[in-house]
């Protein structure tokens, strides 16, 4: 590669990713040199900054005919873009949270803190728009190395140790399984870039290599399984989302698992819809679907009847939270035309009730000694403004109508029902398992209304959380009233027929 | 105007919103922000009937969430039965409003629940002007949210607090149903608009086993709201809640939404003779099953709701009965009359501080506005001549008679005797006799109580006279009037039915007459069965012997085993759904043991699973 080839890319459809690589070696050069006695929250709003104004770059990429630079491993299409908005807008409003986590003390390494999560967003946003194996693997790897240290950083806290210890090694466990799931597709195409594969794998016609496929589908799966937290790949969940510091719980469930989506989509979508299926005229992937779609439906059970046993808050939004990632995968396993959009909006409203719920979560428990759901005990008499906004990001998890997450259900279900075939079963999982979860969701909302108040002390807001918290709240009910606002913008802009080579 | 209907919800609404969040410190001054926007809506609903009645229907629609192909749309509808439900949910809302006032003046919580009131009359209005399923779903859902809010108002009571819990679990199971039956109806029709639903159903594109099967299961959601068998039994215990609630919502207006269901997806239910046989023998058994419970209450508002049940099973058994204008009317008169019950008893309750009513008694003379009115109350649900109650009631026995339900027509009549007989029970134990209570100083209630049951008690007597044999029909012409899905049918019915059920009711209330007033029998007869109670039997009436061994035993047998059906099969199914979630649960939960070994297991254990499974489907096809 010389000079010249390297001048003639058009580099700015990186922006968003040069602003974020930028920001964040910024950061730690800075986090080394400036005495320890400057206030390290100055870099959680520089990193704010850094994000709204990568932010600001991709919506100017709206509209970009599809580009791929660096020898076609980096993509921009519809895909890529729509979802990275997703990914900076989570991070941006973690960041927001984060600047405001006190953590009695335990915090000390405050700008690793920042710096971190900012190339964690980076790994991200690289899986969001790699066309190449192996530009996806840096990207997830980059992601998650990130998230171990992340979940580790109340060094002096027991858990948050023993969070990250066992987020590295089930950590380990999945990048080997991906890592061998990809090195079949590697083997049976000859090539890591995703087009190639693409047109290669179309070729391939011997039934016996249909097995080993499938087998580097399955690999594939449950190695990402891992990053959304589905089954059989979500025991790691509720351990690290306790341990780890509320904002990186927050990143984790959010950030992290949006990118999880995207490599999946990413990966199985470019390669398996083009194989010759076990029967005539079906692909390899519409095949393979019925393991999904038990893994689907497996994963809302399981999320779902375990969070009824959970006294902890976080342990029971980490259950919560593997209880959307099986909603997630029905648009998938559905495989209709709606699902990039059924799996899009369901992210944007996800991410509003979790980030929002999070961010109280953390305002609670920072006042209080325990992480009981007892500590939201009275709280509509003591504070009725977060306790109102608690109840709307709860209504929205438990998809109560009014709310984004009634719109994100019944987008998933009737996709799920009007796909072909028609996937009733898992629409009958979903609707089951989502009465289940009005049970711990409205034990938490029995607590907030019809609970004495436990204890006097007073809830302090900072104004990080409170941007957040109010942001969350507005955009659950716009979403919630109004979904044309957000769905017409996705439909008008973005082409999903773009992610195909 | 119509198409500005949708401003009746919104004043409500804002009255909620204002409260729950400005209202912290408002106290009893809250009471004026809630009067105030319901009566602004009870003039509203008033003017739209009118419009209605001189215009036609109408109403206005617009996209609202667009998913794929198919279209969700939002908007408001006012036909006959939309604008009568509107008027009668805001007024009564209106006069519980007022009412409350001085009932909760004690309570710290007043602001909490205005608030909650507002929240429920939003959602029970914006409910009945629902163009399609979806949006009706959606404040069906709503209504259930403010019960459950409203039943567990005063939290601190285990009791209270038992009561939303299980009201919001049993009518989620009746959801459930209409749930899945609005899903299948999607499937088949592709839209929820009710007039397109209406259209696919007449032109015969939805099979008759599946129209039959959505009915039914649409059916089971009216079941659970409206207390019907065997989703009944959290409506009795719902009483937990403050007095006015049990008037406003689990008499008059929430628990009247199930008829309203059926009422409105009358086409869907006509097109199903299995599925109206189903709704009509539910609400028959209903009707029966719930007056013999009542026979032996001694609450006064579990009485009240055992005869709410019953008479919601009148209205189920007239629907069935291809009766529409029959059971629309009953919902009616039921409305205003039950709702006055309530707030009388409310206002007894007020006055003795007790709901036992043994411990009642000669109230006659110390309330003089209480007295009369609950008297009117009673009078009009017993279905005696000249009051409401007997007019609707009559219409619905003509329903059922040519509807050739004759076994139902036979039920009914019982059913109204009993009516007439626990009710008058109520009224001698309550305000006849010597006084047994330990309140010394009883006082009527002041003026904000006492209007609204007058109010009541007027249209109680009156609000028959809309649909009668003699004056004409005009509610009925009316109801059915311009709708092109609804049959027009009016039956000119025999004279024997009236004067059978007038006699009827004045047997059921001679009998409570000569056994309450006149005590030729002890009053703890009907509760004690000790032998000794045989001797004093002896030697009395006739008539007391007679009803010994006939209704008091019958009566007691069938409340016996409804309540070991609520035991041993419904509850025993809901402990076995809930004990299957929770054993799954724990299971779960206890393989999450810490142990990262085991996690790292689990992942390739299940890894290898699906692996396997692959390699043997898949490798030999």
């Amino acid at each position: 590669m010389d000079m010249d080839t390297l001048l003639s890319y058009e580099w700015s459809i990186m922006a968003p990713e040069f602003t974020i690589l930028l920001v964040a070696t910024a950061l730690s050069l800075i986090d080394l040199f400036v005495s320890k006695n400057v206030d390290r929250k100055l870099f959680g709003w520089f990193g704010i900054a850094g994000i709204a104004i990568a932010l600001i770059f991709s919506f100017s990429q709206i509209g970009h005919e599809p580009a791929m630079i660096l020898a076609n491993t980096y993509r921009l299409d519809a895909f890529s873009l729509s979802f990275k908005i997703l990914l900076l807008t989570g991070s941006l409003l973690v960041l927001l949270m984060g600047v405001s986590f006190e953590a009695r003390g335990e915090l000390t390494y405050r700008g690793e803190f920042y710096y971190l999560l900012l190339t964690g967003l980076l790994g991200a946003m690289m899986m969001a728009s790699s066309a190449d194996l192996i530009t996806l693997f840096v990207g997830l790897e980059l992601l998650t190395i990130s998230s171990y240290i992340l979940a580790g950083t109340r060094k002096k806290s027991r858990y948050s140790n023993e969070a990250a210890m066992k987020y590295v090694i089930n950590g380990g466990i999945s990048t080997a399984f991906t890592l061998f799931g990809m090195s079949y597709i590697y083997g049976l195409t000859g090539s890591t870039n995703l087009a190639d594969i693409s047109r290669e794998i179309s070729n391939i016609t011997p039934a016996n290599v249909q097995v080993l496929l499938s087998i580097a589908f399955i690999l594939t799966f449950v190695g990402l399984a891992f990053k959304i937290s589905t089954v059989p790949f979500q025991m790691w969940a509720p351990d690290v989302y306790q341990g780890a510091p509320t904002p990186v719980t927050a990143f984790l469930s959010v950030v992290s698992k949006t990118a999880g989506f995207i490599i999946i989509i990413r990966v199985l979508i470019s390669i398996f819809p083009f194989t010759q299926g076990f029967e005539e005229n079906t692909s390899l992937l519409h095949s393979l679907m019925i393991f999904l779609s038990v893994l689907a439906g497996m994963t809302m059970i399981v999320g779902n009847t375990i969070a009824l046993k959970q006294r902890n808050i976080k342990r029971l939004f980490a259950y919560s939270s593997i209880a959307h990632a099986g909603y997630l995968l029905v648009p998938f396993v559905a495989f209709s035309e709606l699902m990039f959009e059924s799996m899009w909006f369901y992210l944007v409203a996800y991410l509003l009730m979790n980030i929002g719920a999070f961010a109280i979560i953390q305002v609670m428990t920072e006042h209080s000694d325990s992480e009981d759901v007892s500590i939201f005990a009275g709280l509509y008499y003591r504070r009725p403004w977060i306790a109102i906004m608690m109840t709307v990001f709860l209504l929205s998890l438990a998809g109560i109508p009014g709310t984004a997450g009634f719109i994100g259900k019944l987008n998933i279900f009737i996709g799920a029902l009007f796909s072909d075939p028609s996937r009733y079963i898992l629409a009958v999982v979903m609707i089951g398992t989502t009465v289940i979860s009005y049970f711990y969701y409205f034990g938490i909302m029995a607590q907030m209304f019809m609970r004495p108040a436990g204890s006097a002390a007073q809830v302090r807001l900072p104004v990080g959380v409170t941007i957040t918290m109010v942001f969350c709240a507005a955009g659950t009910i716009t979403l919630g009233l109004f979904p044309g606002l957000v769905l017409e913008f996705f439909q008008t802009q973005f082409n999903f027929a773009e992610m195909f080579y | 105007m119509l198409e500005n209907a949708w401003l009746i919800p919104l004043f409500p609404l804002l009255s909620f919103l204002l409260l729950i969040f400005l209202g912290n410190q408002w106290r009893e001054k809250s009471s004026f922000v809630g009067i105030g926007f319901t009566g602004i809506s009870f003039v509203l609903s008033v003017i739209v009937l009118f419009v209605q009645m001189t215009n036609g229907s109408g109403g206005a629609e617009a996209a609202w969430l667009t998913i794929g192909s198919i279209e969700f749309r939002v908007g408001v509808v006012v036909n006959p039965l939309n604008a009568l439900m509107l008027v009668i949910v805001s007024l009564v809302s209106f006069l519980v409003h007022i009412y409350s006032k001085s009932y909760m003046h004690d309570d710290a919580r007043i602001t909490t629940f205005y608030s909650y009131l507002g929240l429920f009359t939003f959602a029970m209005l914006a409910l009945v002007i629902s163009p399609n399923l979806l949006q009706l779903y959606i404040f069906w859902e709503l209504v259930g949210v403010g019960s459950f809010l409203l039943i567990g108002f005063y939290f601190y009571k285990e009791e209270a607090k038992a009561a939303a819990k299980k009201a919001f679990i049993m009518t989620r199971i009746g959801d459930i149903g209409l749930l899945i039956g609005m899903i299948l109806l999607f499937w088949q029709v592709g839209s929820l608009e009710f007039n397109e639903i209406f259209t696919a159903v007449r032109d015969g594109e939805v099979a008759e086993g599946l129209l039959t099967l959505i009915a039914i299961l649409i059916f089971i959601g009216a079941v659970g709201k409206s207390g019907q068998f065997p989703l009944h039994t959290w409506l009795p215990d719902a009483m937990e809640g403050p007095t006015p609630v049990s008037a406003l919502i689990h008499a008059a207006t929430m628990v009247a939404a199930g008829v309203y269901l059926v009422a409105t997806l009358f086409p869907v239910f006509e097109s199903s003779p299995a599925a109206m046989t189903v709704v009509a023998v539910t609400g028959g058994f209903t009707a029966i099953f719930a007056a013999t419970i009542g026979l032996v209450q001694k609450d006064i508002k579990r009485v009240l709701a055992y005869s709410t049940v019953s008479q919601l099973g009148y209205m189920m058994m007239a629907l069935g009965a291809a009766g529409y204008v029959a059971g629309v009317f009953h919902l009616m008169t039921h409305a205003f009359f039950k709702a006055l019950l309530f707030l009388a008893a409310g206002s007894v309750i007020h006055a003795v501080h007790t709901q036992n009513i043994e411990k009642m008694g000669g109230l006659w003379k110390k309330m003089r506005i209480t007295g009369p009115v609950f008297l009117i109350g009673t009078l009009a649900i017993s279905g005696v001549p000249l009051f409401s109650g007997f007019f609707s009631k009559d219409e619905i026995l003509l329903a059922t008679w040519y509807d050739g339900r004759y076994g139902l027509f036979t039920l009914g009549l019982i059913a109204a005797f009993f009516t007439a007989f626990y009710m008058f029970r109520l009224f001698f134990m309550v305000f006849t006799g010597d006084s047994r209570s330990t309140v010394t100083e009883v006082q009527e209630s002041p003026r904000s109580m006492t209007y609204p049951m007058i109010t009541l008690a007027v249209l109680a007597i009156f609000s028959g006279y809309i649909n009668t044999p003699w004056f004409g029909t005009f509610l009925g012409d009316w109801l059915i009037g311009d709708s092109e899905f609804l049959p027009f049918e009016h039956h000119e019915g025999p004279v024997w039915i009236m004067l059978a059920a007038s006699l009827i009711a004045f047997a059921g209330i001679g009998l409570a007459y000569l056994i309450y007033y006149k005590k030729s029998l002890q009053r703890d007869f009907l509760t004690s069965h000790m032998p000794n109670t045989y001797t004093l039997v002896f030697n009395k009436y006739f008539i007391d012997e007679f009803y010994q061994y006939t209704i008091e035993y019958g009566a007691r047998a069938v409340s016996y085993l409804g309540s070991f059906i609520e035991k041993y099969i419904v509850e025993v199914i809901v402990a076995a759904v809930t004990g299957v979630v929770k054993s799954v649960g724990s299971l779960g939960s206890r393989l999450q043991s810490g142990q990262v070994q085991t996690y790292g297991a689990v992942a390739f254990v299940g890894l290898a699973i699906l692996v396997f499974l692959v390699v043997w489907t898949g490798g030999y096809l």
